[in-house]
Order: C-alpha cells, then structure tokens, then sequence
C-alpha cells in the first residue's frame, strides 16, 4: 500500500489517471445527484440550446441535457466495456496459455479459428451479431468479447512461446514440476503483464467500439444515454455550427479512454517486482 | 622513437566522474599514462568503473555523467573540451574501442564488408570500390580465411570469434594510435580468445599503438600486458608492472584478486567411507553407453550430430569433468542425462535403472536424486518468484515435508550456500551473479540428490566470486560426497574440481583421464591445443617470453 501511494505520489500520470477513474465511478454511483435533470425525458421546447448556466454542455435535438445524458452515459459505457474485456481476459488468458504450451493440431486448429473472427472488418461483424441478436446493452458487450478474445489469446500464446524456452522453465522441470505447474506458476505470472497492460486498453477501445457500433446504428439505440450514440445524433447538427451536441461526449470518450491507458502504465510497473522498488 | 616515448601517448591526470550533483563519485582520481608500444591491463571486478573509464577516455559518457575534475591528454593535447567535431576525430582515428560481443556491435542488415568499407570512407577519402578492397585486405590482416566470400556476409553468418576479427579490423582502419579493448574476448573460447588477443596485440605493435586491455581475466593480464592497474570502486589502487604484481601485490586487494586466480589443489579421490559400500557399489552410479542425439537441420533431410555415440561412467563420490568449447554437445549431454532432451540412441542407466525408457510419471521421482544446476545464474531463476520459493519448488518432490519442514529446509539450504538469512524474501534481479549462481546450487542441493549436472558453474562471474563458488561446490561435495559431472570450457576451475576429465569435440568424446593425467599428458592435439590456450597466472611470468617473442615477431612483419 506504501509502495502504491509511493508511485503514484511520483508519476503524474497515475494520477491523473487515478482522478478520472474516480470521476467515473462518480458518475456512475451517483449519477442522480450530480444531474439536474432526466437522462431519457425529451423537451421539444429547448432543442439545441447553446451551453449556458441553466444547461452547462447544452441540449440536443430532443432537447434533453446533454450534460446529463453525458453522466448518465458513463454507467453504459463502462458497464458494456469492462464486461466485455472481463469476459475476454477470463476466456482468452487460457485459451492463449494452453495453445502456447501444448503445440498440437488443436491448437493450430484454434488459431484458425481466431484469425476467422479477426479477418472480418471489426464494424462487419458486430453489425451482423447485433442484426442477429437484437440490439441490447448485452448483445453489444458479447459482441466485443468475441473480438477481444483472440486478442488476449494471442497475446499470451506469443509470450508463452518464448517464455517456455527459458532456462528458469527447464529448471523447474529439473525440481520436478509438472505441466499445469509450469504453465500457472511459472509461465502465467510472467506472461501477464502485456495482457494486464492490454486490459485497459482494450476498455479504452472497447468504449470506442461501442460508441462507434452506437453511431452506424448497431449498438444501442435512443433515447438510452451512450456517448457514441451522442456523437453520431451530434454529428449531424455539426455542420450547421451546433458543436456542442457531439464535442462534450467526444470529450467524454477521449477522457475515459485515456484514464484507462494511464492505469494500464501504472499497473504494469506494479506488477513487476524487477521495476516495482526502484518506484 | 626515444623523443616520442618522452611524452606519454595517452596520459589521464586525476580524472573524476560522477553523475550529477550530490552522487557518488564512479571514477574518482584516475591517473596513468600509457606510452606507445605499451599494453596496460585494466582488471576490476563488475561495477569497478572499467568501462566507464573506457568511455570516459573517448568522451562519450552516459547521460547526466559528467567530468568534475582532471585531464585527458593525446600526445599533450587534451581532448576533453574541444569541439564535436574535433572529438570525432579522436574517436575511431586516434583512439579506437574494441567492444565485447562483437556480433552486437555490428549491424545485422549490412555485410560486415560495406561496414568495414563505411569507416574506412568515414576517415579516409576514397571510392567506394578502393574501399572495398581495403576492406577486404584488412579482413586478410585479420586472418579472416577467404576473405571475398566473408565480406560479402552477414553478421550472424559469422562466429563470434569472427566477428571479433571484423571488429578489430574496424578498429584499426585508422591507425589508431591507441587502442581499448572492453573486455574483447568475453565469452569467446579459450582457443579462439588466444588468437583474437595475439592478433590484437600484434596489430597494435605493428601500428606502433598503445592498447589498454580492459578485462576481469588476470590470467590475460599476466600473458599479455606490460603493466597493470587494479581497479576497485572507481578507483585504481594498484598500478605496477605485470611481473611485479605477480611476485608481490602492494595492496590488499590485488592479493586477494590474484589469490582467487589461482588454481586450487586437486580434489582428493573419490572417497566412500565405508569400503564395504564401495565393494558393493562397484557398479558405476550413472553409466553412458553408445549415447545419440541428432537435432534436425531445418529446411532439409540432414541432421547435426550433436551427441555422436558418446559412452562415459561417473563412480559414486566422483566428479567428472565434461570440457569442450562451444559447440561441442557438452550441454546436451547434460540436457539428455535430466531428461530436458530425450536422447535418439544408446542408453542411460542411473544406479541400474535405465532412464532414457523410463515413463516420465516415473523419472519424476528420479529427479529427486539427479538435479541440474543452470549456466546463467540470472534466467535460470523465475524473476517473479523469491530466493525461499525458488529454493522451495524442488523440495515439492517430497510428499513427505509439510510446509514447517520446508521452511526450515530452506533456512538450512540458505546457510549452506553461504548466503545471509535475510535473502529468502529477495527476488533475483536483487541479487548479484553470485548469489544467484549460490541459489541455483541450493536449489540443486535441496533434496539432497546423488548426482548433480553443474552446466558452466563458473562463466560469467567475477574472479573472486568465482573462486568462491569453486570453494563452495569443493566443500559441499566433500561433505554430500554425490557425485557430479561438471560441463565446462574452463579449464582452470576442472583443475580444481574434477577427479576425472572427459573432452569433447564435435559430439565425441576424443580423451578421457585422470585429471593431473589429461593436465601433464595429454595424448591427442585437440587436447593439447585446448590446454595451449589456458591462460593461467601461475606461468604468467614464464609464459611472457612466449608473448615476446611473439610481439617481437609482430613487431618485424
């Protein structure tokens, strides 16, 4: 805990990341405080009001307050993504840990398998899983474990690979460790990091890929609060000088993202104990 | 020449460095000179500041290192504080650095030719087809064998020992007029790293050069330079001529470092305290017959022969020593005995059980009694796991130990190895390489098991540390009394710690004896060149006439 405050006392980064975690955790415990008025409730008589004391980001089309809505978002949001790359790490850590170690038919087989899903245009496929699904918040986060699976499987099995040639695998061997030995406390500890950094990054992206699945119209649909799907009505009205409806949830996407990325630095060195004392 | 020889060629004068404000010192008042045709051995243990001390003398220091008092003079002119441009001058053209791990410093995507060409271009002005032919008479220089066809090659088509000449060649494109050699010949062969040093040393006399030798090795300090300077903590405590030191060390330290050079007496004989035992054992504990392993050569129907029907024995208390240079297959011998390889051919039997057929399930409960301890301390230790686990995973084979008694086994194994108790919490890269090296012993030592595989127990390792682990593992095995088989190209420590020598070449075994036999009459030539390339300090002073006439035949060619 000392070590933690520690790093994150001398990296401004983790910090700053830190901080915009917190905010969305905020938002999303209390979302009803922190707002003034309906996230759903669309008042025709205010369309397209400029920022002002009364509605700090503005208001859309429908007239709802996009500040609000913004808030609001964060619960979707962050709820379809780190499901969706919970799933995947949880599913695509030992898929990619098994085929990196046995190498068989199997586990060629299986990564076939990976590059199917991954040759399709990422838009492509979530559109037709949705199309086939319907379109609901947890068609869309299952959506984004299917992509991010081969991601994570991949990811470990090009660390396993190198990692089961080192010399300290063939010692355990020599003391007499088995296979599953090998594999979980050996192999696993080492092969984490790039996964771990990957997870907040895949939240990132996953936040991306919501909002852009909400913006071709194969994620979630309105009136639900979703920063992509605020962006893409947003965008429309754009042209015509209104660039508040589509900047402050743009803004809102960029933070998150980027609140993920700095904690994915932070917990790569916290992880490692050959950088963890020189914090 | 006489007038020349009055101003030192290189000359540093209280020399500091430290980096940044408020830090240590890492050099602190460094002070020698170096005359032309002078060889000056640099000899320090890790973290001595040797090749900071490199660097500093072409003024590249690393970031935030900075010069806070003295001098460094070229033939009287200083060159610290003169321009860029000046420097690169200096660097390469007047001063020249030879690295370790030649192959490292080359470029992967040129052919060493246009490499040796490029700096040839970069001091001299000439075509690129001049260039070329220049390149390819230095690499002749070199004794670069069939030099058209090797220019024309790639870095990693090359042999370290080759690279090292390509190296050399660059470094003397200029005529320097002095030369610094980085631990050159680091983790060459034996054979190999003799001809790198005569051809440097002889290149140098040739060009009239100065050369400092930077190295760990007294044994190449004692067969090659005309002075030494000890170094310690940034310091030199000691700068005296070869022979000199040799005799009588002034100081402490240079003692201590030549004490632990030197070879210790040959272990006793395989002893078994109960001659009852030994009648009833007279069967060898481990027994090699008609062993085989072919590793295929990608692309093609060949295969390499890396272990080439190799037959061998290893009594119980004995220690056999496996010696070759790289390449050889001593490792995969060694792989093949703890099943890290399956062998193709031939049989393995350990105390009458033949282990190549055996299912792995039930070697597993072998492995108890045949442990391995690996060639690189450092990645041969889980990085993510500390000292007490690492020394904790083999004592799992024992079903027996619940978690107080493997505590307490690690506590005894801790102090057998000589090492602090306080360790156990330490992860690896907190340790130095010999501590490592003495976890990686405990580990092996930790079921208490008849045969131990020691892969190159004393490569990469200071020579006090090294003569320190050569002690422990003397000790340990005349108290255990497990036998061993040694893997190693030093040959210095085989003195010191086998009863038997076993020396391999190209997959064979071609000579096996006694020790002191092998050492004192060996019978075939690879033997006997790979003892010619022993660099002992013990007939450092003899051998220096060897040296000289070889460095006046240099001088005359």
């Amino acid at each position: 805990m000392t070590r933690f405050i520690r790093y994150v006392s001398r990296h401004p980064g983790a910090m700053v990341g830190l901080t915009l975690l917190a905010l969305q955790i905020a938002s999303i415990l209390f979302a009803p405080w922190l707002t003034f008025y309906s996230p759903e409730e669309a008042d025709p008589l205010m369309s397209l009001q400029p920022p002002s004391a009364a509605h700090w980001f503005g208001t859309d089309v429908s007239g709802m307050d996009i500040y609000t809505r913004i808030v609001y978002a964060t619960r979707i949001n962050l709820l379809i993504s780190i499901v969706a790359v919970a799933f995947a790490f949880v599913v695509g850590v030992p898929i990619g840990l098994l085929i990196g170690f046995y190498r068989n038919w199997m586990s060629a087989l299986v990564m076939r398998v990976f590059d199917f899903i991954q040759s399709f245009p990422v838009f492509v496929l979530g559109m037709a899983l949705v199309s086939v699904m319907g379109q609901e918040i947890w068609n869309v986060a299952i959506v984004l474990a299917v992509l991010f699976i081969p991601m994570f499987a991949r990811l470990i099995r090009a660390e396993v690979l190198s990692l089961r040639e080192r010399p300290y695998v063939s010692a355990a061997r020599c003391s007499g460790a088995t296979d599953g030995s090998i594999m979980f406390r050996h192999i696993l500890p080492n092969a984490l990091t790039p996964a771990i950094v990957q997870v907040s990054i895949s939240i990132g992206l996953a936040i991306l890929l919501t909002a852009g699945l909400s913006f071709v119209g194969a994620g979630v649909r309105m009136p639900t609060p979703e920063w992509g799907l605020m962006v893409s009505t947003g965008a429309q009205q754009m042209i015509l000088g209104v660039w508040w409806v589509a900047l402050f949830p743009g803004l809102a996407i960029v933070i998150s993202v980027l609140s993920f990325a700095l904690l994915g630095d932070m917990v790569k060195d916290l992880s490692d104990p050959t950088t963890r004392e020189r914090l | 020449m006489s007038d020349r020889k009055s101003t030192a060629l290189l000359e540093v004068d209280n020399l500091s460095v430290d980096f940044g404000e408020g830090t240590r010192q890492a050099l602190s008042n460094i002070s020698f000179s170096l005359g032309r045709d002078e060889i000056l051995g640099i000899v320090g243990e890790t973290g001595a500041g040797k090749s900071l001390l490199a660097r500093s003398l072409l003024n590249l220091l690393p970031e935030s290192g900075r010069f806070t008092s003295g001098d460094i003079r070229l033939e009287g002119d200083t060159v610290l504080g003169i321009s860029e441009a000046e420097q690169r001058k200096i660097r390469g053209g007047r001063i020249a650095l030879i690295g370790t791990n030649a192959k490292a410093l080359l470029s992967p995507v040129e052919t060493v030719g246009a490499q040796i060409a490029r700096v040839l271009r970069a001091h001299r002005d000439c075509s690129q087809k001049e260039a070329w032919k220049a390149a390819v008479d230095l690499m002749v220089q070199v004794g670069i064998v069939n030099p058209e066809r090797r220019a024309k090659a790639y870095p990693h088509e090359l042999s370290g020992g080759m690279a090292q000449r390509i190296v050399i060649a660059m470094a003397m494109v200029a005529g320097p007029d002095v030369v610094l050699a980085d631990d050159a010949t680091l983790g060459l062969d034996a054979t190999i790293q003799v001809q790198v040093l005569d051809l440097l040393v002889k290149r140098c006399r040739e060009l009239g050069a100065g050369a400092v030798l930077i190295t760990h090795d007294l044994g190449i300090v004692a067969h090659y330079c005309d002075r030494v300077a000890i170094m310690k903590e940034g310091r030199i405590v000691e700068l005296e001529e070869v022979g000199k030191f040799l005799a009588a060390p002034k100081e402490q330290y240079g003692q201590a470092l030549l004490d632990a050079a030197r070879v210790r007496p040959t272990p006793m004989v395989a002893r078994v305290e109960d001659p009852a035992l030994e009648t009833q054992h007279e069967t060898p504990l481990l027994d090699v017959r008609r062993l085989l392993k072919l590793f295929p050569i990608a692309g093609t129907q060949d295969v390499v022969r890396a272990i080439d029907d190799v037959s061998f024995s290893v009594k119980r208390g004995e220690t056999l020593a496996l010696v070759g240079e790289s390449g050889s297959g001593k490792t995969t011998v060694g792989q093949c005995l703890v099943r890290l390889l399956d062998s193709d051919g031939g049989g393995i039997t350990f105390d009458g059980a033949d282990i190549t057929t055996m299912p792995a399930a039930e070697f597993r409960a072998m492995r108890r009694r045949i442990q391995m301890v690996f060639q690189e301390p450092y990645v041969a230790l889980n990085p993510r796991w500390p000292v007490k686990a690492l020394i904790a995973e083999p004592l799992r084979l024992d079903p027996t130990l619940d978690r107080a008694a493997t505590d307490k086994r690690v506590r005894q194994l801790i102090d057998l190895v000589q090492l602090p108790a306080g360790i156990a919490e330490v992860y690896p890269h907190q340790l130095t390489a010999g501590e490592q090296k003495r976890v990686g012993i405990a580990r092996a030592l930790a079921t208490r098991p008849d045969f131990v595989v020691f892969d190159e127990p004393t490569t990469a390792l200071d020579i006090r540390v090294r003569a320190q682990i050569i002690d422990l593992v003397r000790d340990l095995q005349a108290e255990m009394g497990m036998s061993a088989l040694f893997i190693t190209h030093d040959l210095n420590s085989v003195r010191s710690l086998a009863h038997r020598v076993a020396v391999m070449r190209y997959g064979k075994i071609v000579e096996e004896g006694d020790t002191e036999m092998i050492f004192s009459a060996a019978k075939e030539d690879y033997t006997k060149a790979l003892l010619a390339a022993e660099l002992p300090v013990e007939q450092g002073t003899a051998q220096r006439d060897r040296a000289e006439t070889r460095r006046l035949a240099g001088a005359a060619a």
